[in-house]
């Protein structure tokens, strides 16, 4: 009850007392790529600018790649990287570090647009190169920034087999000598 | 005896030093290859009875590269032959240890146990950097070519080649950066 009551009161004081909230832009809600943020005066400005993507005039697409034979199956059930057909390793960092933030942490798949199987295969993939220390510059601010001051068996060299992303069940090397 | 036929005779019966390079190698399965050129199994005249095998050179033992987990999973047994005298040691306490023990213990396991083994085991180097003993260095003339790429780190790429290299992903136009 005691709760409830703070909880209404202190809704009460912040409708009384705070600023109405609400969104930052007026206009579309959407095509914000960059929000920036400057005084002006006393004032406080901050603004969502609409950008074109750095990435439009690079993009590879297999629509336009004339050589490339599409598979078997119907093309609209597709992802852009399965069509693409490429075998992506763990140590391809230039193609993997286009699936992270700027701290290392992998996109959703609402933002990457990738079908639900290689969303996990690049997660994972992209977990094995950080492990590995290979996409070292994408880490948090605290990071070391150098995996050979890793604690432990971390900062010893580590590769990985792809194969293993889908299985099932990775065997323990010590059920060998199970009887 | 030609003179020639001599050389040829001299070549085909000398020892040929071989490097090999360590970095981001799996030591068990470059310890295979590595196995072939110590007893000589590479060359056309091999024969158990025939001590022909070569010596290897290994560097930069300490840039091994182990697959998965095997780092913290992986032990080595040892046993002082007391009672209770046996002991379990991580790869990576191994290692930490001793930089080159890895990498002999598995080309020592790679091959066929008998005696000639420790002799074989004579032949070859191990050194966990990059630098070796000149008087090691001046009989080398061959490389073994590695069994893996040498992975390339993100931040070694200069910043250019990066903007530059073709993108698959787009971000979707209500995407803000970070
Ligand atoms: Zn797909």
């Amino acid at each position: 009850m005691s709760l409830l009551s703070t909880k209404a009161f202190s809704f009460l004081k912040n409708a009384v007392t705070s600023p109405y909230i609400r969104a930052l832009s007026v206009t579309s809600k959407l095509n914000i790529k960059e929000l920036r943020e400057y005084k002006e005066g006393n004032k406080l400005i901050i603004e969502g600018v609409s950008l074109p993507s750095p990435r439009s005039e690079l993009l590879v697409r297999a629509e336009k790649i004339p050589d490339l034979v599409p598979t078997k199956d119907s093309e609209n059930s597709l992802c852009y990287l399965c069509k693409l057909d490429l075998d992506v390793k763990h140590t391809d960092v230039l193609i993997l570090s286009q699936f992270v933030r700027s701290d290392g942490c992998m996109l959703p798949r609402r933002i990457t647009g990738l079908c639900r199987m290689q969303q996990k295969k690049v997660g994972r993939m992209v977990t094995m190169a950080q492990k590995a220390g290979l996409l070292i510059n994408l880490t948090p601010s605290f990071c070391k920034k150098d995996p050979k001051k890793r604690y432990g068996y971390k900062k010893f060299n580590t590769y990985y087999d792809e194969k293993t992303i889908f299985w099932k069940r990775i065997p323990n090397q010590n059920d060998r000598f199970k009887r | 005896m030609s003179a020639a036929k001599r050389v040829q005779q001299w070549a085909t019966f000398a020892r040929t030093w071989h490097v090999f390079d360590c970095k981001w190698q799996d030591p068990y399965q470059s310890a295979n290859l590595i196995k072939k050129y110590l007893l000589g199994l590479h060359k056309p005249i091999y024969h158990p009875m025939n001590d022909c095998g070569d010596v290897v050179v290994c560097v930069n033992s300490r840039d091994i590269a182990l697959r998965g987990d095997e780092w913290r999973k992986r032990a080595y047994f040892h046993h002082t032959g007391y009672p209770g005298g046996a002991s379990w040691t991580l790869a990576w306490e191994v290692h930490n240890k001793d930089p080159t023990m890895i990498i002999k213990k598995a080309v020592y396991r790679a091959m066929k146990g008998n005696l000639q083994r420790r002799h074989t085991m004579q032949r070859l180097f191990i050194y966990p950097g990059e630098e070796i003993p000149d008087d090691v260095k001046q009989n080398v003339t061959n490389q073994i070519r590695q069994l893996r790429l040498v992975p390339t780190r993100l931040d070694h790429i200069p910043e250019e080649e990066v903007q530059k290299f073709p993108k698959v992903m787009d971000y979707p136009s209500d995407y803000v950066l970070k």
